[in-house]
């Protein structure tokens, strides 16, 4: 597939827009975002918070500010690690209070293109999910108000701040809206399998056998042996924006996901389908990080899975033996889908200095 | 936008509490370009006449589908059909929603059978049986597309929308 690179003009004509409203980012630079064609536009950047190079820049310094936590200790990258896609290697994370958080921490990579934040898909809009790390008593545990004071009293956040806001004070609503526009800038396209969609990779044979394994959907009657990763995990973007029981527990009672948000009982143990990008780096896996490596994930969908009643349909239906229960690859089927699994590593995304910390190495001049 | 994310909150705790105290019944609802927004229960969908139709499913056998048809339930919604299908009506568009998020699109025009001459159906049985969970209690049939893909499974809401 040829990915052309997409520079989205609309952004110019919504800086210019909110410069009509608000005279004050008249001066700045509209940020440009680039990504392949294949990734579609099917995304919305609110109209009072187009993206700016000043901007971005001043969420990138907020993203790894620990002065945002209540105990100066704790900032967005300490469970979100650019060299681990932005998530970490902790089971549950800890913040502020040292105690575990409830789920893992997700990756942040093409969350341009996500509606429904959180495993739950309870918050839509990164401006709006922004203020739930900041303010939970398990993660950086502070008001808006008082982050808003704190970097009030710096030397070096309020010319900042009002550069791209204008206005004398800073307010919370600006740092949810400065961190969402950074957030929207990390797009990760450029892994080994986007290199084969364009033609400049030449798959191994174990990684094209997992690559036909995960994106097809098993048919032992016809001889087709399938996976069927893909119906779910599938897309350029390796995820579909929808919610599975995908079977990890007979009855979620901990934590009933979706249910929680939607109230209906055919939700119970439903969580948001998360992109596969990077998918190596983030161990452990699942929501609340059951899994330690991907072994174990390909363990659990070939013989290990629950049926509870609102198990996926998909999942319930797929075998690759006839009448059969289970998924049934075999080892050697498992291995080559982890290889596949491998070629979504993007080290250039992990790597690029754009996304890294801003801050000097020894004590920033606050 | 203070308003938009108040409703958005209200609309939070309301699920939340009701998630709480008691099940919600499974429907199905029909709103944006309406008339009447509905809600439907399965109950009120079986008070409606019932249409069979013969299709084959990614199985790739024959089943029987019974259930309303979808224009049956537009006209009840008051969606422009018929005769008001015409000018700006004719950028209409449908989106059709499932449990899981699964979001397929028709044009306002391609439900209409005066316009297409097709017949899609909202089932609630298969073959005389209630449709299982995972794919009921409510599913689209669209009998002479190739490809089941919008056959929408756990469908949930319906919205008409105007192209802007
Ligand atoms: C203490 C650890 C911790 C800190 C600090 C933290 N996060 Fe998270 N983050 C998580 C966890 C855990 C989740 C998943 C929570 C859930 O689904 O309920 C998450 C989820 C997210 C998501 C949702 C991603 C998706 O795909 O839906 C975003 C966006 C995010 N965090 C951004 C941030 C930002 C911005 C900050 C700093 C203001 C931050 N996080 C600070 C642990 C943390
Ligand atoms: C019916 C949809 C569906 C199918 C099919 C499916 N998955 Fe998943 N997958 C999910 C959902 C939902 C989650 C999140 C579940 C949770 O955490 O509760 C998930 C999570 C994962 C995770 C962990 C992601 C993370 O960030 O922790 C991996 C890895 C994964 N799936 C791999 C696969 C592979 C490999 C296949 C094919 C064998 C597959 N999935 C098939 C729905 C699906």
């Amino acid at each position: 597939m040829k990915i052309l690179r997409v520079i989205v003009s609309l952004l110019v004509f919504l800086g210019g827009l909110a410069a009509l409203k608000a005279p004050h980012v008249a001066h700045l630079r509209p940020y440009s975002l680039v990504y392949p064609s294949s990734f579609g536009s099917r995304f919305t950047i609110p109209e009072n918070n187009p993206l700016t190079e000043e901007g971005v820049a001043l969420g990138r310094m907020l993203f790894y500010e620990p002065l945002l936590s209540k105990t100066n200790t704790v900032s967005c990258s300490s469970c979100h690690q650019q060299s681990l896609a932005f998530s970490d290697n902790r089971r549950l994370s800890i913040g502020v209070s040292g105690k575990p958080t409830r789920r893992n921490s997700m990756s942040l990579a093409n969350l341009l293109w996500v509606k429904n934040l959180f495993w739950d898909g309870r918050v839509s809009g990164l401006e709006a999910q922004a203020a739930f790390p900041l303010t939970h008593p398990h993660e950086m545990g502070q008001s808006l108000e008082i982050s808003a004071k704190k970097l009030s009293k710096t030397r070096l956040y309020p010319p900042l701040f009002k550069e791209v806001f204008g206005g004398a004070t800073i307010t919370g609503d600006q740092i949810t809206q400065a961190l969402s526009q950074f957030e929207r800038t990390l797009i990760s396209a450029n892994s080994p399998y986007d290199r084969y969609l364009e033609g400049k990779y030449q798959l191994s044979a174990t990684e094209k056998r997992g690559l036909e394994l995960f994106m097809r959907g098993p048919a032992p009657e016809r001889g087709v042996r399938g996976a069927n990763c893909a119906h779910c995990h599938g897309g350029v973007k390796l995820f579909q924006e929808v919610f599975h029981n995908n079977g990890l527990d007979s009855i979620a009672v901990q934590d009933k996901g979706r249910q929680e948000i939607t109230g209906e009982a055919s939700d119970n143990g439903r969580f948001r389908v998360p992109t596969l990008r990077n998918i190596a780096l983030t161990a452990p896996y699942m929501h609340d990080g059951r899994f330690a490596t991907l072994e174990e994930v390909l363990d659990h969908y070939n013989e290990r899975m629950f049926h509870p009643s609102n198990l996926s349909h998909e999942l319930r239906t797929a075998t690759n033996v006839e009448g059969g229960k289970t998924l049934g690859l075999t080892s050697a089927e498992k291995k080559d889908i982890i290889a596949f699994l491998h070629l979504l590593t993007d080290s250039t995304f992990i790597t690029n200095p754009a996304f890294a910390n801003p801050h000097p190495k020894n004590k920033p001049i606050r | 936008m203070k308003i938009l994310r108040l409703i958005h909150t209200c609309f939070f705790i309301g699920c939340v509490l009701v998630g709480n105290f008691s099940v919600v019944a499974q429907t199905l609802s029909i709103t944006g370009e309406v008339k009447t927004p509905l809600t439907l229960s399965i109950n009120d969908l079986k008070a409606m006449p019932q249409t069979q139709v013969k299709a084959k499913d990614r199985d790739g056998k024959e089943h029987e589908y019974g259930g309303v048809r979808l224009v049956d339930l537009f006209q009840k919604a008051g969606v422009t059909l018929g005769g008001e299908l015409r000018g700006e009506n004719l950028t209409k568009y449908v989106i059709a929603r499932a449990a899981d998020g699964y979001e397929v699109l028709f044009s306002l025009a391609e439900i209409d059978e005066e316009f297409s001459g097709r017949t899609i159906l909202l089932a609630h049985t298969v073959d005389g049986q209630a449709l299982p969970q995972g794919i009921g209690p409510f599913r689209l049939v669209v009998p002479d597309e190739r490809r089941p893909a919008r056959w929408i499974r756990e469908i949930k809401t319906i919205e008409i929308r105007f192209a802007k």
